[in-house]
């Protein structure tokens, strides 16, 4: 029994978040947001040159041939820089569903962006970026050239993720390998670990704010009701992370509890989400109401994510009829 | 990472659980903080040292089978599974133990470690005063050395002490240096419970039971020998001792495992199935056990590989603490009009709900471990 993660991935994961701290700062997300480009090709370009676009991709098709314990704490960092377009649903879901299909090199290179809408999605988020779009079809995947599809934009919250109804999908596209189930847990998966990120990230600005900010003569963090609140959020993260942990090492393993395992971490890194987010707001009072404050960003992306790929409570129920007993 | 058990840690596992469901009692013990009870779990503590089950995690020279932490913790699941009795040697084998073993001398090691693995002396926590609660730096209890310096002579009121009605021994700080205060010039020190000048008054709990006490102390004389940790270093080793508490050994999360899982089975037993918001509740319950034991999984591994645990216990302290009693008032809500019962038809809740209660008392009121990790853990200012 180990519980933990080895040197080099723990070293890869560090690399890739200096990286980021450097090269994708919040300055660098909003002026993603403000040109609608929807996601900044330049960093596409150098994640795929790390390699960690590709870590699920096996080596056959140019990929690192890790499995999802190799990746979580790549997709955690992701979150943390709240990287904008569809870098976890290409990482995980696109490189099981494309392996060994003609666009797997595409994904290794950072020619091609995967996204997905397996779950019965109304909206299909980040579309007008990606160049394949995965589409159930019973418990069938089929990809599909975003190209070849009509697009209609919709206005969603999070500008790091853009929204598109398709039309023209009856029929278009390929059947490809993975099974839906393995592929929806997987991005159920990768969303809650971006999700983790995302929180300790949120709760990261809010301490910085509680320390810098002064009312009555001293920092506003050290007033008991403002730690009190921070020390809550920080406990559902906590929490929250061996789960997430977990869950990797169940969808790497193909364990029996794969489907309860994905679901316990998705419910509760959306949760601490949802958590993070609120007390986050709360800590910077009025300030973090306004457009200006970068806390936004984040907050945006937190509740774009809470309800993809399944909510909590449909997770929720998912783990409910793992361990009572289906209804 | 790999989360299946070695060859070694299942043999491990299969041997604990063949000697226990040998040798756990059939039925219920009564409650350890009753005089009839007391004993009878000292006689359940001597059954387990003998089969050298006590203190797993001690070295062997003392009694222990020098278990690692997986190990220890396998062991906690077997042992709460089995349905054996609630550990009375809890405040010597995991708390003082292991900070004998950290800062004890040899002879503090062999005089203290064995007779508390076989429980011929069971041991009292004497922390708090009646003035120093939460704020324990305001600890005002004296130790004066006497004029040959070969004794502490203890002048002073604890309370809160728990097992100190039945325990033989007790541990605790005491202001050493007159002139301190706060956190400096406190001392760690070791007594008898039975000394001359030392009155213990037993303190009914919410559920009547004596399981506290207020010790109080006339000119009570104790060895320089029993200082544990230097003198003036009372309050490290206070904390020491505390963070084993607070961290991991306190509370194994074997144990809330096992009562989620009697909460699952009294759902489906008496339930409404199509009660969802209960079904929920239920589930949200058994996310938090799970949780709270790969949490531990991941503190442990980390401790292996030489890392150390520090503030962030305080997370575990809140976080089972809360589940433990959300569990019991869920079962309350299961159990609809025999919630009231002290013995029902169903298996007994409410004392359980009672004593669940005192986690976000004791061990540091869970405010105070917020403050911790706001101060600690998320760097915030001091107040």
């Amino acid at each position: 029994m180990k519980f933990s993660f080895t040197s080099d991935q723990q070293q890869f994961a560090a690399s890739l978040r200096e990286m980021l701290e450097r090269e994708f700062t919040a300055a660098h997300l909003r002026h993603v947001w403000e040109t609608g480009a929807g996601h900044d090709p330049a960093l596409w370009s150098r994640l795929a040159e790390m390699g960690v676009l590709s870590m699920m991709l096996p080596e056959a098709d140019g990929g690192m041939g890790g499995d999802f314990v190799d990746t979580i704490l790549l997709i955690e960092e992701l979150g943390r820089a709240a990287v904008p377009g569809p870098v976890f649903e290409t990482m995980t879901v696109g490189a099981l569903a494309l392996a060994g299909t003609p666009w797997a090199a595409g994904v290794a290179d950072g020619s091609v962006a995967v996204t997905a809408a397996l779950m019965g999605e109304r909206y299909v988020p980040h579309t007008g970026v990606a160049s394949v779009v995965l589409l159930s079809d019973h418990d069938s995947i089929r990809a599909i050239e975003t190209s070849q599809l009509q697009l209609t934009e919709v206005e969603g919250i999070d500008h790091g993720r853009q929204l598109v109804t398709l039309a023209g999908t009856e029929t278009a596209g390929v059947f490809v390998g993975s099974d839906r189930e393995t592929a929806t847990d997987a991005g159920s998966l990768a969303a809650a670990a971006y999700l983790l990120g995302l929180s300790s990230r949120m709760l990261a600005i809010a301490g910085d704010y509680a320390r810098d900010r002064r009312q009555f003569g001293q920092p506003i963090g050290s007033f008991q009701a403002v730690k009190h609140l921070m020390a809550d959020a920080l406990l559902k993260v906590e929490f929250a992370r061996p789960a997430v942990y977990r869950a990797a090492w169940s969808h790497a393993t193909d364990s029996d509890t794969r489907a309860r395992d994905v679901s316990m971490a998705k419910s509760l890194a959306s949760d601490a989400a949802q958590k993070a987010a609120r007390s986050a707001l709360q800590v910077h009072g009025a300030i973090g109401y306004t457009w200006e404050c970068d806390l936004q960003l984040f907050m945006k992306k937190a509740w774009a994510l809470m309800p993809a790929w399944g909510n909590s409570s449909y997770h929720r129920r998912r783990v409910s009829d793992a361990v009572l007993g289906p209804r | 990472m790999d989360l299946t058990e070695t060859a070694d840690e299942q043999a491990f596992r299969a041997e604990a659980r063949a000697w226990l469901e040998a040798n756990v009692p059939s039925g219920p013990l009564p409650s350890f903080d009753t005089a009839e009870g007391f004993e009878l779990h000292r006689q359940w503590e001597a059954k387990l040292y003998e089969g050298r089950w006590s203190a797993v995690s001690w070295p062997v020279e003392y009694g222990g089978r020098g278990a690692d932490y997986v190990k220890w913790l396998i062991f906690e699941e077997e042992y709460w599974r089995s349905g054996a009795p609630g550990r009375v040697s809890q405040n010597g084998i995991f708390l003082l133990g292991p900070t004998i073993i950290e800062v004890g001398t040899p002879e503090q090691k062999s005089r203290f470690l064995p007779a508390m693995a076989k429980s011929d002396e069971i041991w009292a926590q004497a922390w708090s005063e009646p003035d120093a609660g939460s704020d324990m730096a305001g600890i005002r209890s004296k130790a004066a050395l006497s004029d040959d310096g070969s004794e502490w002579i203890i002048n002073g009121q604890k309370i809160w002490a728990s097992r100190a009605v039945w325990a033989d021994w007790c541990f605790g700080i005491f202001r050493t240096d007159p002139e301190s205060s706060r956190h400096k010039g406190l001392t760690f020190i070791l007594m008898p419970l039975d000394t001359p000048g030392i009155t213990v008054r037993p303190i009914a709990q919410l559920d009547g039971d004596t399981g506290f006490a207020e010790i109080f102390f006339d000119d009570v004389h104790v060895p320089i020998e029993n200082t544990l940790g230097g003198v003036g270093n009372g309050w490290s080793v206070a904390m020491a001792t505390a963070g084993f508490e607070r961290g991991v050994s306190l509370r194994s999360p074997a144990r809330f495992n096992v009562a989620v899982d009697r909460l699952i089975k009294l759902w489906i037993k008496i339930g409404d199935p199509d009660d969802d918001t209960m079904r929920d509740a239920v589930t949200d319950l058994w996310m938090q056990a799970e949780g709270y034991r790969l949490h531990t999984y991941m503190t442990v591994t980390k401790l292996l590989e030489g890392g150390h645990i520090g503030s962030e216990s305080s997370l575990n302290k809140i976080f089972w603490s809360e589940m433990d009693v959300r569990a019991h008032e869920l079962a309350l809500q299961l159990l609809g009009p025999d919630a009231e019962r002290i013995d029902g038809p169903h298996e007994r809740w409410v004392d359980g709900f009672l004593f669940s209660l005192s986690g976000p008392l004791y061990a540091g009121t869970n405010e105070i471990q917020r403050n911790i990790i706001a101060d600690r853990v998320l760097n915030l200012p001091r107040g």
